[in-house]
């Protein structure tokens, strides 16, 4: 086996294949490789990607879907947030799973946002509890890239930060890229993406080192329609994939594509 | 290792902003002219224009990364990598202009200890880095860090070197060794200024990692 094969092996069973049903699918990857006479990196992209589009695609029940749902990726007890005198988050309660697509619903300043960073661990709560777990991938409304810098320089830094090779991170990062219809231009800075191509950026950036929990604030802002809809459908392919997503929105046509809709109602 | 990815890529990131960068280099540059007739002069007063230089730019690039540092960290990188990387970089940076200056003030000066003149101006550098970081981690804006970083060079520049205010400001170093290099006097300066450089970059370093280790600090939630 080479050793693009192993490595496909060894996230299929980390994604929870049983080791026989993972041999099976990494021997029948290499066997297509082989037919059509390239290397698996150039026909399938990488490994560890790869892995996660088969399983999403071939609905192998990694987390079994739709009646018993995968173990417990984020839960929230009684969450509050207050600054100073201003009670911003109170008692919210949240448990989202592995396959499951939750969404944070409510009114202009109910802390939404604030909620979201809170389960990131960028801002601490007041009150309450939370349990997550460890990889996480979060995705804010605005700023989070750097102006002077290009996609593929964002792929490095933020691929370096998880530990991923130079080369690697790049090739993960182009072929996220991809799934969004989107081609990064090598030497174009970020401040000269338009506001949908940076949230495009900023998504790719998010689930760069393949997190069990992505959570998503808004990240549809200046997608044009058909972007809009290979957004949602990449949530989809999150959730086949045994991910949990959380996504803040205040777009209630959204509502049709969640699991389960958490709503902060007014502002406090 | 994340540590030089972020410095190679903060450098490249100030490397393409062609103008700030430009007026970056030559402000040592008018410091020099103005005295250029007096040797002593023009090499202290160059040395503290490389010193206001650097600590801006630090100063603005680790203002400018305020967004994307916390994804860094939840991505799994260290305070110490990313801070870091972004002081490496900018003291690298620092260094070589402070060679490129050495180089014009060793061909337009007759100096009698150039090795000395030259070591005032890279620690010029050294010292500047961390703190235009301090300054950032202090002072969030980046209006008020520009205007702390020009009270704190116009002391330095205008105050009794013998005196306790000048002692205090981070690049008296720069003058007392300045004054080894240039009126030859025993190496007691020399000593004097090393020690002071060494504590100033203790506290610039120690001081802006404590304060980024506290603001990008991440809970540790127990798993569900």
């Amino acid at each position: 086996m080479t050793g693009w094969d192993s490595r496909f092996e060894t996230e299929l069973l980390r994604l929870g294949v049983q080791p026989g049903r993972a041999r099976q699918l990494a021997e029948e990857t290499a066997q297509q490789a082989a037919e059509c006479a390239a290397a698996p990196d150039s026909l399938f992209g990488p490994a560890h990607l790869y892995a996660r589009h088969l399983l999403s695609e071939l609905k192998t029940a990694a987390v079994p879907l739709g009646g018993a749902k995968g173990p417990v990726r984020l839960r929230l007890t009684g969450v509050g947030k207050r600054y100073r005198r201003r009670t911003v988050l109170d008692g919210v309660n949240l448990t989202v799973r592995a396959g499951e697509v939750a969404a944070i619903v409510g009114a202009n300043g109910c802390g939404k946002s604030t909620l979201l960073r809170i389960c990131a661990g960028l801002t601490r709560p007041t009150s309450g509890s939370v349990q997550r777990t460890r990889r996480v991938g979060f995705v804010p409304q605005d700023a989070g890239t750097a102006d002077w810098l290009t996609a593929d320089e964002h792929f490095t830094l933020f691929g370096a930060a998880a530990g991923m090779a130079p080369r690697r991170a790049r090739s993960t990062g182009e072929h996220l890229a991809a799934r969004l219809a989107w081609r990064p231009t090598k030497s174009q800075p970020t401040q000269h993406l338009s506001g949908g191509t940076r949230q495009k950026l900023n998504l790719v950036l998010g689930e760069l080192h393949a997190p069990d929990l992505l959570l998503l604030d808004e990240p549809y802002q200046g997608f044009d329609q058909g972007t809009y809809l290979d957004f949602w459908q990449q949530v989809h392919s999150w959730r086949d994939a045994g991910r949990a997503v959380v996504v803040v929105t205040h777009l209630l046509h959204d509502l049709q594509h969640v699991d389960h809709v958490h709503d902060l109602g007014a502002a406090q | 290792m994340t540590a030089l990815v972020v410095a190679a890529l903060s450098a490249r990131e100030v490397s393409r902003r062609r103008t700030a960068l430009l007026l970056v280099i030559t402000l040592p540059l008018w410091f020099y002219l103005v005295r250029r007739d007096q040797t002593g002069q023009s090499v202290r007063m160059l040395t503290l224009g490389i010193g206001w230089a650097v600590s801006t730019l630090t100063l603005f690039v680790v203002n400018a990364s305020r967004g994307v540092d916390p994804r860094l960290r939840l991505s799994g990188a260290s305070t110490a990598a990313v801070i870091g990387g972004r002081l490496l970089a900018m003291t690298g940076g620092g260094v070589i202009l402070a060679l490129g200056y050495w180089v014009l003030t060793a061909l337009d000066q007759d100096l009698d200890r150039p090795a000395a003149v030259a070591l005032i101006m890279v620690l010029a550098a050294v010292l500047a880095a961390p703190l235009g970081g301090l300054v950032a981690a202090l002072l969030p804006r980046e209006l008020e860090g520009a205007l702390a970083l020009l009270s704190i060079c116009a002391v330095q520049m205008l105050a009794d070197p013998a005196g306790l205010v000048a002692k205090l400001m981070p690049f008296w170093s720069a003058r007392e060794i300045g004054t080894y290099a240039i009126d030859a006097t025993a190496p007691d300066y020399l000593w004097r200024g090393l020690a002071h450089a060494a504590v100033t970059w203790l506290i610039c370093a120690g001081g802006t990692w404590a304060i980024f280790a506290w603001r990008l600090r991440l809970p540790r939630y127990p798993e569900p």
